[in-house]
């Protein structure tokens, strides 16, 4: 720890150093699309032939401070974009807003190359990004494009079953994985069941995700943070962009409310199943023996508006509601299954000066499900929701081109309703109730400091205290964060970090498969916070100009692990903690990747060797058991990942994509014996009944899969289109989605006439989620 | 937008959905070979205590889960019955040996190789203890208690308003002061049908100590209903709530699987359930 205090504190000393020599002054600025006036994140400011330079934070804005100089030749860049150069006199502090256009240009391997380059020079590691641009170009489950499932075919990011975006990092949970949606949580990003998520490409702008080396403003998540930013909206011009799927339409418009001040984006997409469904039950209303088809749809809708209050202020308002609704209209009885998140974002940035900048955000989160259910004269209705509302600032602090502060503080409250249960007839005489309320209080204050210690080695150090409380118990707690970088050669980098992460919500939930009837569930006296010590070591190489190569180690322990007891009864529950068992987690393992940027041929090939496992649960309460007193591997324990990803463009009008997916199977908690099981009078005798023994001892068949795409694009006078063909499953591979034991019986008679079944022989049955699927998209924008 | 593009993907997507779906709908599931993790047989026990009725006993071998099924000749009750074990049930200074025999119980159907034809006592203030001492020497202990009967206090059948089908209300009283456990069966007809209920439950359900059971609309006049409401005890309500959960989490992607939960000890590893058994049964003929 002590280490750790010195490593903080000296950047601190070195800053103080630095401002005592020559006279100084500092360039600032937005960097811009030229096309939509959308901020760029990662821009790259030099200085030409010196190599002194900067790049945008996540709101655009940069700060480079530079000797004072009679000229000064500023090389503004984003990968896709064409360079601006700037010629300026440096004797007093100046804001420089630039605005690049997009388009290719002669530079575009040197540009890319440069990209490379400050990814590999970057302390950042542990980090994968993915353009929306590259998203909708990948083959995709029934052409809906999706932004998490592109995710997962990164090195270290495995999904659960096949075809569901839930995310299991480095060996952690799902329930491990901060998503941020313009800095407001999401807590179930899944339609259907995990086979959709609730990004829609259109809407996104840019996605990051940390898989280790968290920087210290993300907290209160142990295996990763994906922080996704929505579109500003087109300042410039009125813009639309949709598309016609096979399941699902979607619709973005975007476009200026003032030019070059104010903006808006809307966008929405919903799927028409229903529509289909209804029409059949319509036409058979009549028919006497006919069973409706119940409706099930989705929606999402985003917006946003952003509004320049003057050279200093911006001010940004965003908000996002997507629903799933699964319903059934009968003439004695209705059901209704709805679940869905609505978060709203209200920030503001603000440039106290050139070299300080601050973003203060408000946001709000709600997450919930309900399940209704109307008999004539009776009722059921069961639900869970989280809510919260969280206020943060941070601020950036470029103390010279070497040295960047950034601190801040974040408190939000959560509003908790756990398994709520009401259910009775009309006048009352029947009443069943249960469910538990909570609120809590998570905060936090951060410090982060990135300095250059020399022209090879960076060092990214922080510090974030995190406190949580539900009024029983006030948890406080440390989280250092140390990420470094040393250049070895002009093409090798090395780079370690370690992270300490705390996570004071837990998923109640199947660990395999997301549901929408999951329960987040706070930290209380009993239930400690979960915690994460992550060590990573990597290696990255600049192969000629096109391919980067990164090599990176990961060790993470895992305290505080909730696994079930046996038999849990997770349902309307007012004592839920009774069925939690606390262990311990450990996971390792190694990520490969090359990737290529230019060119025809685009891609990534990524391989993962991983290893997880759990161990030493014990109970919370005494009496509730937990049989499994040795170790064992959570069922995400993939060994082997490969993925191999590339796009082919032909010409300007048709593009291809490939991806291969090979993933060891998961495990699977399967029975190892039978018994038979009389029961009392009454009761159903069953002749075969598993024996459960030690968890997840099975591991399902390997999965691999090829998905192909190709992309026909069309230029009418105004706007572009195109259609989009997808194969999935290409050469019909049946993966394993779960395996079932299902005994065959033999019928036999007695000399009585009486006839019984008897058991004969018991058949491994696997079921696979979708052959070989073709579909096609109809894309348009102008 | 081309009006040539929009109608080369209307009619490529018309005839694309419905091949989509029903590809996806054909042969999805197969037969495949897989290898369980290894598997040591034990024995598995059931023993129901009933006041005033006989000591019955069944304890049968577990089995791997691919191993084959013993073939119906006359060893096939050998092969699946754990015999010749000295099985006792103790109870308050007195000892109840049972019989190694096949016994079949003419009311219930049920079938049990461990007999004594002694009464069980009504008695529930003492313990009975199980001690069953394997043919190789293993041993299995268990203790329960009886409970007394919870009864039913009335069954109310009510018709739903314009129409021919009714529901059945079934109406009992909880003893508040203390955690209980039920067992709650419905059947139509005969109790050798599959019921069309049968779940436990405790009783931190309910707000008041009057509960209701209650059933769809789906009875016709001149059905017969048998309500059955056993008072069970924590064990055999965790017992049968694993076998429950074991049985339909094969075959459930979502299900979570469970070892099960019995409440028999000792050496020989067993599993099954030792427990006492007290129920009110009502039967009721569906009329206006």
């Amino acid at each position: 720890m002590q280490f750790l205090t010195r490593l903080i504190l000296l950047p601190l000393l070195l800053a103080s150093g630095a401002l005592m020599a020559q006279q100084r002054y500092t360039i600032s600025g937005e960097i811009k699309d030229a096309g939509n006036g959308e901020t760029l994140i990662g821009a790259t400011v030099t200085v030409r032939g010196q190599g002194t330079g900067a790049t945008t934070n996540e709101y655009g804005f940069y700060s480079l401070t530079l000797p004072a100089a009679d000229s000064v030749l500023l090389e503004f860049s984003y990968v896709g974009y064409q360079t601006e150069l700037r010629s300026v006199s440096l004797q007093k502090p100046l804001i420089i807003n630039v605005e690049l256009s997009s388009g290719i240009q002669m530079e575009e391997v040197v540009v890319k190359a440069n990209s490379f380059r400050e990814k590999a020079r970057s302390v950042e590691m542990s980090v994968e990004e993915i353009k929306a641009a590259d998203v909708k170009l990948l083959p995709v489950l029934l052409g809906e494009s999706d932004i998490l499932k592109a995710l997962q075919l990164k090195p270290g990011i495995p999904s659960g079953s096949e075809g569901t975006t839930g995310l299991f990092v480095r060996g952690g949970g799902a329930d491990q994985n901060l998503i941020l949606l313009d800095e407001a949580v999401v807590y179930n990003a899944n339609h259907l069941f995990g086979f959709f998520s609730t990004f829609n490409t259109d809407a996104v702008k840019d996605l990051k995700l940390y898989k280790g080396g968290f920087p210290a403003q993300y907290g209160g998540r142990l295996s990763s943070v994906i922080d996704v930013k929505l579109k500003e909206g087109n300042s410039k011009k009125w813009a639309a962009t949709g598309g016609i799927g096979l399941i699902a339409s979607r619709l973005t418009v975007e476009g200026p409310i003032e030019k070059d001040k104010a903006s808006f984006m809307i966008s929405g997409r919903r799927t028409y199943f229903d529509l289909i469904t209804r029409g059949v039950n319509s036409a058979n209303k009549d028919n006497a023996n006919y069973s409706p088809i119940p409706d099930y749809y989705f929606y999402d809708l985003n917006t946003k508006i952003n509004y320049d209050l003057g050279e200093r202020d911006h001010l940004y308002l965003s908000g996002y509601f997507g629903r799933d609704v699964f319903g059934f209209d009968g003439d004695f009885f209705n059901f209704n299954f709805n679940w869905g998140n609505a978060t709203g974002t209200a920030r503001w940035n603000h440039v106290f000066n050139p070299r300080l900048f601050a973003n203060t955000t408000f946001t709000f989160s709600d997450y919930r499900y309900n399940i209704s259910n109307k008999l004539t004269g009776f009722s059921f209705d069961l639900g869970s929701s989280i809510r919260d509302a969280a206020l943060k600032t941070d601020f950036f602090y470029a103390v010279n081109p070497r040295h960047t502060l950034r601190f801040g503080a974040a408190l939000t409250h959560h509003y908790f309703q756990v398994g709520r249960l009401k259910a009775g007839n009309r006048d009352g005489s029947i009443a069943f109730s249960s469910g538990q309320d909570f609120n809590g209080l998570e905060g936090a204050l951060y410090v982060a400091d990135e300095l250059d210690l020399s022209e090879k080695t960076k060092l990214n150090s922080g510090l974030r205290l995190s406190g949580f409380t539900n009024g029983d118990r006030f948890y406080a707690n440390a989280e250092p964060r140390v990420a470094l970088r040393h250049t070895l050669s002009e093409r090798l980098t090395a780079k370690a970090s370690y992270a300490r992460m705390f996570q004071y919500l837990h998923l109640v939930a199947n660990a395999g498969v997301s549901l929408p009837t999951d329960i987040w569930y706070p930290s209380t006296d009993r239930v400690p916070p979960q915690r994460s010590d992550q060590v990573a070591v990597g290696l990255s190489y600049l192969l000629g100009n096109q391919y980067l190569i990164t090599l990176e180690g990961y060790h993470k322990y895992l305290h505080n692990q909730l696994e079930f007891v046996d038999g849990a009864r997770l349902f309307a529950n007012n004592n839920l903690e009774d069925e939690f068992a606390i262990g311990r987690g450990r996971s390792n393992g190694l990520e490969f990747s090359i990737e290529k940027e230019t060119g025809k041929l685009k891609g990534w090939i990524g391989y993962t060797l991983a290893f997880a496992r759990r161990s030493d649960f014990k109970t919370l309460s005494p009496d509730r058991p937990f049989a499994q007193q040795t170790p064992f591997r959570p069922i995400y324990d993939r060994r082997h990942d490969v993925s191999i990803v590339a796009f082919y463009e032909l010409s300007r009008k048709i593009s291809f994509t490939a991806t291969w997916v090979y993933g060891s199977g998961d495990l699977r908690w399967m029975p190892s014996g039978r018994f038979t099981f009389q029961d009392v009078e009454g009761g159903s005798f069953q002749a075969v009944v598993p024996d459960y023994l030690d968890r997840n001892t099975f591991r399902l068949p390997a999965f691999h899969r090829l998905d192909l795409g190709m992309v026909l694009k069309f230029y009418p006078r105004r706007g572009e289109s195109d259609l989009t063909f997808n194969i999935i499953n290409a050469y019909d591979r049946r993966n394993t989605f779960f395996i079932y034991l299902e005994p065959e019986f033999n019928t036999v008679t007695d000399a009585f006439g009486n006839t019984f079944e008897v058991p004969k022989r018991i058949a491994a049955k696997q079921v696979s989620l979708f052959p070989i699927l073709p579909s096609i998209t109809y894309n348009f924008k102008f | 937008m081309n009006r040539t593009h929009i109608s080369i993907a209307a009619r490529f997507m018309a005839w694309l959905a419905p091949l989509a779906l029903a590809l996806s709908a054909c042969n999805l599931e197969k037969e495949i070979t897989i290898e369980l993790p290894e598997y040591n047989a034990r024995p598995s026990v059931e023993c129901y205590l009933e006041a005033g009725k006989p000591f019955f006993l069944l304890m049968t071998k577990t089995a791997p889960y691919f191993e084959d099924f013993p073939t119906l000749d006359d060893r096939f009750l050998q092969n699946i019955l754990e015999d010749s074990a000295t099985v006792v049930i103790r109870h308050n200074g007195q000892e109840y040996p049972l019989q190694n025999r096949l016994s079949f119980n003419p009311f219930t159907g049920k079938l049990y190789n461990y007999f004594s034809a002694v009464p069980v006592p009504e008695d529930y203030e003492h313990d009975f203890e199980l001690s069953v001492v394997t043919k190789t020497g293993k041993t299995i202990t268990a203790t329960t208690r009886l409970l007394p009967r919870v009864p039913i206090d009335s069954v109310v059948v009510q018709f739903a308003p314009n129409d021919t089908l009714a529901r059945v209300l079934t109406y009992f009283t909880d003893d508040r002061s203390q955690t209980n456990y039920y067992r709650r069966m419905l059947h139509k007809s005969t109790l050798d049908s599959i019921p069309l209920q049968d779940f436990t439950v405790d009783d931190s359900f309910s707000e008041t100590a009057r509960f209701v059971f209650g059933t769809n609309y789906e009875f016709a006049e001149g059905d017969t209903i048998i309500n059955t409401l056993f008072h069970i005890s924590r064990a055999y309500n965790d017992y049968f709530d694993s076998v429950q959960t074991a049985f339909f989490s094969n075959g459930n992607p979502f299900g979570q699987p469970s070892p099960i939960q019995s409440n028999v000890r000792g050496t020989a590893n067993a599993i099954g359930i030792f427990t006492g058994l007290n129920y009110d049964r009502v039967t009721t003929i569906v009329r206006r």
